[in-house]
């Protein structure tokens, strides 16, 4: 059963917070921070871009069917910053006969600490979808020895599935991929790969028919967290031999879920809310608290208006700072909270993009804790942001 | 259609009077405009509510000349839509273009096609209708538009075609830009002209039937860049206009990203000219994909796209009938009519969208009230470049220039 303890409610500019069951009495909103907005890179309409991913001073932005753009924004190899960020190099992948193209949709720059190796990159290719119910898309390897020059070298498929978000477990060089209606995928990324590596998978798990389309995953102190739209979030346990469930799940019935992010033993959970699954407007940030073992209990809720969908979560490296991005509504952009009490986050600051913001992640480059945004098109853009003076 | 040779000095008089000019035996011309001020209501509306709204539907200009003893012919058609229904015609189950639940407003230059050749071969170039599918909806009984629009036709593109004509049979093919339009605005883009192809087959075997089979590639229609998916389409229609009766049969498919999506349609419709009346009848069932609606309106959808995902798809059982009392008034043709459907929604398969969440009800109804307005000549059978010198452009006999009219 769901356990909302508080429920904060954003509009606007006006942040409240208020106990439920109390006065409800709201609290003043804080001062202003500043956001600094350091660059605004242009990325071609085709479908613009939706997912990026950061590491060692590079960005692979995923750029639907341009491709792979891998940017250099502070790690030197092409004199960029990320107030200048320089193209290193860039690839189409093979559309794998999917309909619509490429659609690189995300990334994973593979770090492998048992061979130094940073070799392989993984892209998801979001195809066509039913939301709820189908969908297609292949995970594409790209090995970027030469970032100046990527080649695709292997590529995997889950039939009757298409992939979605991706999380590592480095060490033991296994991919962890959201699978929509294929809810999640685990595959062997050991090794060299080439060719159709489908015959990698390990394991699958689904949360059963008509309750299934898997948006995340997370691994997070030995456990795997999933986020399903339809089912909500799960805790999966990865120790055994197969991928099992072993708790949570069937916990938000009133909207559909979105992303999802851990850190702190929390887990932080947006919503999804193009189409209504209830009446209820706007869309929720929902704050879980981890047993480790057992079943996420909300403890937590913020309700922005004015939104299609909270798109995306993130939580810095440090801990300290809360980050979504909100798209389809007025209120759409970046949204930063801090987490001193991280079971009830606290609004710091928000950078509003009208055309909305699908994807946000966090950087830190020359010491500097940046914000890095996918802008939806028309205006499609590489939106970076200083957050530096939030992370307090 | 008749023509008359008359002196140069004369045809502005015929022009405002008729509808008909000749310049000599060099030029012939005609023209005619229309409009149709109409109510609809209905409780097919998104929120659970009623809605209604008057507008002014369909105001089109339409000249068509020809030189050449024919041989080159010029249709020309301006619809007015941008400014009388820019937000789009409450329509439930209407969807294209960014619009849901409304018919979207066709673009100012709905058709510009130069026409030449003769009775058995003919190639036509411009911006206009492809040839697929069955006639354009604004040329057929109903007010209303079907909700199959986007399936049984393709319009406002840049095309180039050509036909030949052997006896009853035709074969027409074109080349055209896939991308539809994305304002009432815009024009096609110019770059993507030969992207996408079609080809019908028409058979009249006898005088008043007409059967077509028509197929189309459109690439990327709903992103005018060139990134969405394509569109693999078929239609196969029956119609019948002879006397007092008009019919028309017609099924079509389109399969979306090699088949990922699918869409069916199926349609029947008739009229019966009485005397000063026409009633008329349409039942149709047909899928529609349903999308993201945006925030600032339950009735448009995100433009331009940025993925390839869908809510779900629909099926739209919709039986309409109407009758429109014809009459006139000097050269101007005047038919008011009232027309009412029953309007049944259906889930075809999976996804999320639900009807009952976003309408309140799987069933409802609409009514809608109003009154053609003409001068001038009868609206032309749009979708048709394809006819004889001799029979003129094609004019549609239906819905305003049969039958007795009172003066």
């Amino acid at each position: 059963m769901t356990r909302m303890k508080w429920v904060h409610v954003v509009i606007g500019s006006l942040a409240a917070t208020a106990c439920a069951g109390d006065s409800g009495k709201g609290t003043s909103p804080p001062p202003p921070t500043s956001i600094v907005l350091v660059d605004s890179l242009p990325i071609p309409q085709n479908y613009g871009i939706h997912d990026q991913f950061i590491r060692d001073g590079l960005a692979f932005v995923c750029a639907w069917n341009t491709g792979l753009l891998i940017y250099d924004v502070g790690n030197g190899i092409k004199g960029g910053t990320p107030a200048s960020p320089k193209l290193v190099g860039q690839l189409v992948p093979s559309a794998d006969s999917v309909p619509g193209g490429a659609q690189v949709h995300n990334a994973w720059w593979f770090w492998n600490p048992n061979t130094n190796e940073k070799k392989y990159l993984f892209l998801g290719q979001e195809g066509p979808g039913t939301i709820g119910a189908s969908s297609q898309g292949d995970i594409h390897v790209i090995d970027v020895s030469d970032l100046t020059n990527p080649q695709e070298v292997a590529h995997f498929r889950l039939a009757g599935a298409g992939t979605h978000n991706f999380w590592m477990d480095e060490a033991n060089q296994v991919l962890y991929a959201a699978y929509y209606n294929g809810g999640v995928v685990r595959i062997d990324v050991s090794g060299t790969l080439s060719g159709d590596i489908s015959s990698r998978l390990i394991d699958t798990v689904s949360f059963g028919a008509g309750n299934t389309y898997t948006w995340g995953v997370q691994l997070y102190n030995g456990s795997i967290y999933a986020i399903d739209m339809v089912s909500g979030l799960w805790h999966l346990n990865a120790s055994l031999g197969s991928l099992g469930s072993s708790g949570g799940g069937n916990n938000e019935a009133a909207r559909y879920s979105s992303d999802l992010w851990v850190a702190n033993g929390y887990a932080y959970t947006g919503t999804w809310d193009h189409f209504r699954r209830t009446g209820l407007i706007g869309s929720l940030l929902k704050v879980w608290q981890l047993s480790g073992t057992g079943a996420p209990v909300a403890e937590d809720s913020i309700l922005v208006s004015g939104v299609g969908a909270v798109s995306d979560a993130e939580v810095s490296a440090d801990g300290k700072l809360l980050m979504f991005s909100t798209e389809s509504g007025p209120n759409s952009g970046f949204w930063f909270y801090s987490l001193a009490v991280p079971a009830h986050p606290t609004l710091l600051d928000k950078y509003l993009i009208s055309s909305g913001v699908h994807t946000a992640t966090f950087a830190t480059i020359g010491g500097r804790l940046y914000a890095f945004g996918a802008e939806n098109p028309s205006g499609a853009a590489l939106i970076i942001l200083d957050v530096t003076g939030l992370d307090q | 259609m008749h023509r008359k040779s008359v002196s140069p000095v004369v045809v502005a008089a015929l022009l405002v009077g008729g509808g008909r000019a000749a310049w000599g035996q060099v030029v012939t011309a005609s023209w005619g405009a229309q409009a149709i001020p109409a109510l609809t209501e209905t409780n097919v509306v998104p929120g659970d509510r009623s809605l209604g709204e008057a507008r002014v539907l369909l105001p089109v200009a339409m000249l068509h000349a020809a030189v050449l003893g024919g041989r080159l012919r010029l249709v020309a058609t301006a619809n007015l839509e941008k400014y009388t229904i820019p937000h789009g015609e409450l329509a439930p189950g209407n969807w294209g273009e960014s619009f849901e639940d409304r018919r979207h407003p066709h673009t100012l230059v709905h058709e510009l096609m130069l026409v030449g050749g003769g009775s058995h071969l003919y190639v036509a170039a411009g911006k206009g209708f492809v040839p697929f599918g069955s006639d354009d909806p604004m040329s057929r009984p109903a007010v209303l538009f079907p909700v199959n629009h986007h399936l049984s036709q393709i319009l406002e593109r840049a095309v180039a075609m050509a036909g030949v004509r052997v006896r009853w049979v035709t074969l027409e093919g074109a080349v055209f830009n896939g991308d539809e339009p994305v304002s009432p605005g815009s024009w096609p883009a110019w770059d993507r002209f030969g992207d996408s192809w079609a080809l019908r087959l028409t058979i009249r075997p006898v005088a008043g039937l007409e059967t077509q089979a028509s197929t189309a590639w459109v690439h990327s229609p709903e992103n005018r860049p060139g990134a969405g998916p394509d569109d693999r389409k078929t239609s196969i229609s029956a119609r019948w206009e002879r006397g007092r009766w008009y019919g028309e049969l017609e099924w079509a498919r389109t399969a979306t990203a090699d088949g990922f999506f699918v869409f069916h349609s199926g349609l029947g419709e008739a009229a019966l000219q009485l005397s000063g009346h026409r009633p008329y009848l349409r039942i149709e069932r047909s899928d529609r994909p349903e999308e993201e609606r945006v925030f600032a309106s339950p009735f448009r959808t995100r433009r331009p796209l940025f993925e390839n995902s869908i809510l779900g798809i629909t099926r739209w059982t919709i039986v309409t009938a109407g009758d429109a009392l014809e009459l006139r008034r000097g050269p101007l043709r005047y038919a008011p009519f009232v027309e009412g459907s029953w309007i049944g929604i259906a889930r075809v398969g999976g996804g999320v969208f639900d009807p009952i969440v976003f309408y309140g009800r799987e069933h409802g109804a609409s009514i809608t009230v109003g009154i053609r307005l003409a001068i001038g000549m009868p609206m032309h059978r749009m979708g048709r470049y394809d006819m004889s010198p001799a029979e003129g452009t094609a004019p549609m006999t239906m819905p305003m220039d049969h039958g007795e009219r009172r003066e």
